[in-house]
């Protein structure tokens, strides 16, 4: 089948075009490699279920890949994490994948906007058992933290928390989320290399949603870079993960 | 039959130099990488390791800086504290390493050769961190199989840096496995090969490349099977798997 001159346009600019082929690595074949050899054999079945629903869902570029799943859970375990919160759910690979990773006692606040697409992979969460960790709620994520802070027993009490949302709110969700990690525990910004974009040309051709955000995840990046209060490691996982480690 | 010019421009697997491993899109992106979240938190006496390491014949077996900082970001998840590290070079790993560890903290250091962690010592040393250290010069394996004679030994290190010889990382993995607590991590370095390891096997491999391919191969292969551990393939450095053990 040949591409019409818009669609070979499309496909010539840049921007991930779907969830199986999510990464920023030399080839697809390596990427695939890792996924055949060390992320598939060990994927849950029903993490495994939940992406290939999400496979079929015309957002599915907005989840997390299954070799980022995977870097979470392996994080999770060496922290012995308990306590964790989630910003941006979708429908819900990461919380699952979070859910599965913290023990019988563990506890998970997820936060959307939109509920329509957690209600999409709940019933998948709730067949692995792990639906009673999470606590579920709709609606504007800076709200809900600030409400959080009001109460100086809310500082310092999450081990994990894994901000997967809005680019152009990241550094207001990461003024309040640095006082909501304890000392010690560790923040997860994903997207900070935003399709590879961070590295483009001004004039570079670039996907829609790729072009209106970049500017948002590259004064981020400078941002996590100077600030003190973090110890950070920037990961070529996925589009991009960048762990924050808080130290005072 | 190839002319040496062209044979060398065909032989697009191999790592060029430092600091220039090819597993991402795009140098670019990986120099991004390096300058905005890398370089501006490298410690000066990495820096100044990283540097005296470039000028070195062998550079490309270094420890790169973005490894590094991962090395040091798990380490003080983990909080931990006793480590081994097989395969030292000028140290990069190491100093990263003795750097991220506790006041207390003991690293054992093996390599069969002193000579070039001898070019990285007084760079340690000027770090504050050279007494956590612990450095044999020998072949690793009968040294890892003195120690497992000794029931102490099992289970007393919290971290296992695997990065040497690639024919041999099943025979270490036999042993570290051992080694490493219940809960304890080993990392096996160099497991994207350059990322050869995705591309058919008459493709035109760099000469260090090829003879080692089957070996990586293999390894992936097993730690994917192997219930003792659960596994974490990163695309950073040549790659990286890191193995947590659970039984």
């Amino acid at each position: 089948m040949t591409l019409t001159k818009e669609e070979e346009q499309q496909t010539q600019l840049i921007g991930h075009n779907d969830l199986a082929h999510k990464s920023l690595l030399q080839s697809d074949a390596l990427y695939q490699y890792i996924l055949d050899t060390s992320v598939h054999p060990r994927e849950h079945e029903k993490l495994k279920e939940l992406r290939e629903m999400t496979e079929k869902h015309p957002w599915n570029l907005m989840a997390t890949p299954p070799d980022e799943g995977q870097l979470l859970s392996m994080l999770l375990k060496l922290m012995n994490a308990k306590h964790t919160m989630e910003i941006g759910v979708y429908t819900g690979y990461s919380l699952l994948s979070t859910a599965l990773a913290l023990p019988h006692d563990g506890k998970i606040l997820a936060l959307d906007v939109n509920r329509e697409y957690y209600e999409l992979g709940l019933p998948i969460i709730q067949k692995a058992g792990v639906s009673h960790k999470i606590d579920f709620r709709e609606g504007p994520a800076l709200r809900l933290l600030d409400d959080l802070l009001k109460d100086e027993n809310n500082k310092g009490i999450f081990d994990f928390i894994f901000v997967d949302a809005d680019k152009d709110n990241y550094l207001n969700y990461h003024k309040r989320v640095i006082e909501l990690v304890k000392i010690g525990g560790l923040i997860g910004y994903d997207n900070t290399l935003w399709n590879g974009s961070v590295v483009a040309p001004p004039d570079a051709p670039l996907m829609g949603y790729v072009k209106r955000y970049r500017g948002h995840v590259m004064e981020l990046n400078k941002y996590l870079a100077q600030d003190s209060r973090i110890e950070i490691c920037q990961l070529p996982v996925g589009d991009g993960i960048t762990l924050c480690r808080r130290v005072i | 039959m190839a002319t040496e010019e062209q044979q060398k421009s065909q032989a697009s697997f191999g790592i060029k130099e430092i600091g220039h491993k090819p597993l991402l899109q795009s140098d670019a992106l990986y120099q991004y990488i390096l300058e905005t979240s890398v370089y501006p938190r490298e410690h000066e006496c990495l820096r100044e390791l990283r540097e005296i390491t470039q000028t070195h014949p062998w550079n490309i077996i270094a420890t790169p800086a973005d490894e590094g900082q991962l090395l040091s970001m798990l380490l003080k998840l983990m909080h931990a504290k006793n480590t081994l590290e097989i395969g030292v070079f000028t140290g990069y790993s190491l100093l990263s390493t003795a750097l991220a560890l506790p006041p207390d903290g003991k690293i054992l250091a093996l390599d069969i050769n002193r000579e070039y962690y001898e070019l990285g010592l007084p760079i340690i040393e000027k770090a504050g961190v050279g007494n956590k250290i612990d450095f044999r010069e020998g072949p690793a394996l009968p040294f890892l199989d003195e120690m497992l004679k000794d029931e102490k030994n099992k289970g007393s290190f919290d971290f296992v840096f695997v990065d040497a010889d690639k024919n041999n990382y099943m025979n270490y993995h036999q042993r570290v496995i051992e080694l490493v607590k219940v809960g304890g991590l080993i990392g096996y370095d160099n497991t994207l090969w350059a990322g050869s390891v995705a591309a058919p096997p008459d493709a035109p491999f760099m000469d260090y490349i090829k003879p080692l391919r089957g070996f990586v191969i293999e390894l992936n292969k097993y730690l994917a099977q192997d219930s003792r551990i659960e596994i974490c393939q990163l695309p950073v450095g040549d790659g990286i798997t890191l193995c947590r053990r659970i039984i």
